[in-house]
């Protein structure tokens, strides 16, 4: 009986097709989710240029119609809120392609939500709207011990914006993208670590706290 | 791209390899897998060893199991080899007619066979576990494989799994299924890498040439397998000749007995180290050893991958739960279901299908009828927890061959 080498290289080819069928597909859904947020993006900056006008226009011309430019921000703020756990749900999937590839994208949320955060405040000036800006600041990379800290403080942060919904704009703002604009309100806030919270811009609390309190720091701060 | 992922994708090619091979060599060789012989015209002498040390639980039903074996009554020559056991192996053994007992003092299982050997009359050698039983024909059919070649120096038969009750017993009956079927497979390529105890039979000449059984190593049986085959000889392996034999039920017997396994297959690989890649040595040297050690390379691999990514999420989890407590939040959030493939998920969901068609295609074709409820249970177990099983076995084997501390049996 012969022996059937042939085995090896027939094995070698099938395994080589289902291999690189495999990358590609991976690839594929990488590159087709890096795309989609993109296009999101593009969609996303007009809808600020469109909220951000209609703040103006309201403000300027029409003082009165401040509820709409109030309930436009916080509609806003829901989005890109969502867009930031879409990216980094994608990211985790990101195995094949450069690390790096949503660096830029998630560069460019981060100085959205900043200048979000700007008008959040502009607004809430000259409407004299009831809000409490929450601003969580994380690390984008975090370590396997601050990892947990944040998701703790994530999750306990979206129960609260529940609970309070319009009354409560939650701005989750990464720090460790190398942005100048970040790196110049870290130094502002002295901020160091991770998680850490800002409340109307006044009460800043570090690492782990329970619901209670901030819950409380956030009526302590209205 | 991560190491990890590098690492990763590296298991998954290895294993796409190797499915490869055994789906290529099942389609190619469908018509042959259960084909068998029953002829009784010119089958040779053969003498049956039985190496016994305190088997009194099991001797009494292998005597009378190879007793019954349908062979000619004057070609088959029984000889016990009470290896200084300290129960009634002896004593049962010898209420048996037609057999020889040959109580000798204590020297191990290959030394006993040696010596059986030396004092076999036929031109065949056919050894057998004290714990075995065998369905009639099976000796008929493993002797009649010899004829199809002069170069088959060793013929084995299907092991398969007798004491089902417990879990550990239907697990390993998956296993041991699996392994026959995989063993059959491996014939084709000439990789058959062991000759198993329950029933293997060798050409006297064959075993006299090559000076017996290794004494030294832990698992003979795998070693003299691979000195055949160094001489660039065959050895095939008769799928529908059955033997049942008797299972570790207890965990602790079983780590031990895994432990034996793997060390001495790291003994018989650090012997024969010589022949990796070497084509003189046939598929020994250029299939063999290099699936052998791959496959301990792939398992400790596999295991770091996993290692790596449990471990990592189970610390994350730990951390999160104890700094919930410490938040007074809740530690358990229903998030929101997103499910966003990766690489990672389309070749685990690709080996996940592929191997559990493997193992259910490959018990339909050992026990043909539906698969019962309850086996597709322990297939499950089978997958995901006894399998996980295996390279913690091989660490703790690594430890033991490389700091010396072989134990006896």
């Amino acid at each position: 009986m012969v022996i059937q080498k042939d085995v090896f290289w027939k094995a070698g080819i099938i395994t080589a097709i289902v291999f690189i069928l495999g990358v590609s597909l991976g690839s594929f859904l990488e590159s087709s989710r890096i795309k989609d947020i993109r296009e999101e993006y593009k969609v996303v900056e007009v809808q600020w240029a469109d909220a951000k006008l209609q703040s103006s226009y309201f403000q300027v011309l029409k003082p009165e119609f401040c509820d709409s430019a109030i309930k436009e921000n916080l509609n806003f703020a829901d989005r890109i809120y969502n867009e930031g756990l879409k990216i980094e749900r994608y990211e985790n999937a990101n195995k094949l392609n450069d690390e790096n590839q949503l660096l830029y994208e998630k560069q460019r949320y981060a100085l959205l939500k900043t200048e979000f955060w700007l008008n959040s405040i502009y607004l809430k000036e000259k409407c004299k709207a009831s809000y409490t800006n929450v601003l969580y600041f994380y690390l984008d990379k975090p370590s396997l011990i601050e990892k947990p800290k944040q998701d703790t403080i994530s999750l306990i942060l979206k129960d609260l914006k529940d609970k309070y919904g319009e009354k409560m704009m939650l701005i989750p703002i990464p720090l460790d993208l190398n942005l100048v604009t970040i790196n110049v309100i870290k130094s502002t806030y002295n901020l160091t670590v991770s998680p850490t919270i800002l409340i109307n811009e006044k009460i800043k609390l570090e690492d782990l706290h329970s619901l209670e309190e901030i819950e409380q720091n956030i009526q302590n701060a209205k | 791209m991560e190491f990890i992922t590098g690492l990763y994708l590296f298991v998954i090619i290895a294993s796409i390899y190797l499915y490869s091979i055994f789906l290529l060599l099942l389609f190619k060789n469908w018509k042959e897998l259960f084909t068998y012989d029953l002829s009784k015209e010119n089958l040779p002498s053969v003498t049956i060893l039985i190496p016994a040390y305190n088997e009194e639980d099991t001797i009494a039903g292998t005597i009378q199991s190879v007793l019954d074996l349908e062979y000619p009554k004057n070609k088959k020559e029984i000889i016990v080899l009470n290896d200084g056991s300290k129960d009634k192996t002896g004593e049962i053994s010898n209420q048996f007619n037609g057999i020889k007992v040959i109580n000798k003092q204590n020297s191990g299982k290959a030394d006993s066979l040696n010596y059986g050997i030396s004092i076999a009359k036929n031109e065949f050698i056919a050894v057998v576990d004290a714990d075995c039983y065998h369905e009639k024909d099976a000796l008929i059919k493993v002797m009649n494989c010899f004829k199809e070649d002069p170069n088959i120096e060793a013929v084995t038969s299907s092991v398969r799994v007798k004491n089902q009750e417990t879990l550990l017993g239907k697990l390993q009956f998956i296993e041991y299924t699996l392994i026959a079927w995989a063993r059959k497979l491996l014939e084709f390529i000439n990789s058959v890498y062991v000759t198993p105890g329950p029933l293997s039979v060798y050409r006297k000449k064959t075993l006299q040439k090559l000076n017996g059984f290794d004494k030294n190593n832990l698992t003979e049986d795998i070693e003299l397998a691979w000195r055949i085959l160094r001489g660039n000889h065959r050895i095939k392996m008769c799928l529908s000749a059955k033997v049942y034999t008797v299972v570790p039920e207890k965990f602790r017997q079983w780590w031990h007995q895994r432990l034996r396994w793997d060390i001495g297959g790291l003994q018989t690989f650090a012997k024969h180290k010589d022949t990796l890649g070497k084509t003189k040595f046939g598929m020994l040297g250029v299939w063999v050893a290099p699936f052998y050690l791959s496959s301990f390379i792939l398992a400790l691999l596999g295991f770091i991958v996993w290692v790596y990514v449990l471990g990592r999420r189970f610390i994350s989890k730990l951390l999160s739960s104890f700094y919930s407590i410490e938040t007074n939040s809740f530690v358990l959030q229903f998030k929101e279901l997103h499910i966003t493939p990766s690489i990672f998920t389309i070749f685990g969901v690709l080996l996940i299908i592929t191997y559990l068609i493997y193992i259910t295609f490959g018990l339909k074709m050992m026990d043909p009828g539906k698969i019962p409820r309850t086996r597709k249970f322990t297939i499950v177990l089978y997958m995901f927890f006894y399998l996980a099983l295996y390279p913690l076995v091989f660490i703790q084997s690594l430890y033991l061959f490389f700091t010396n501390k072989l134990f006896k049996w």
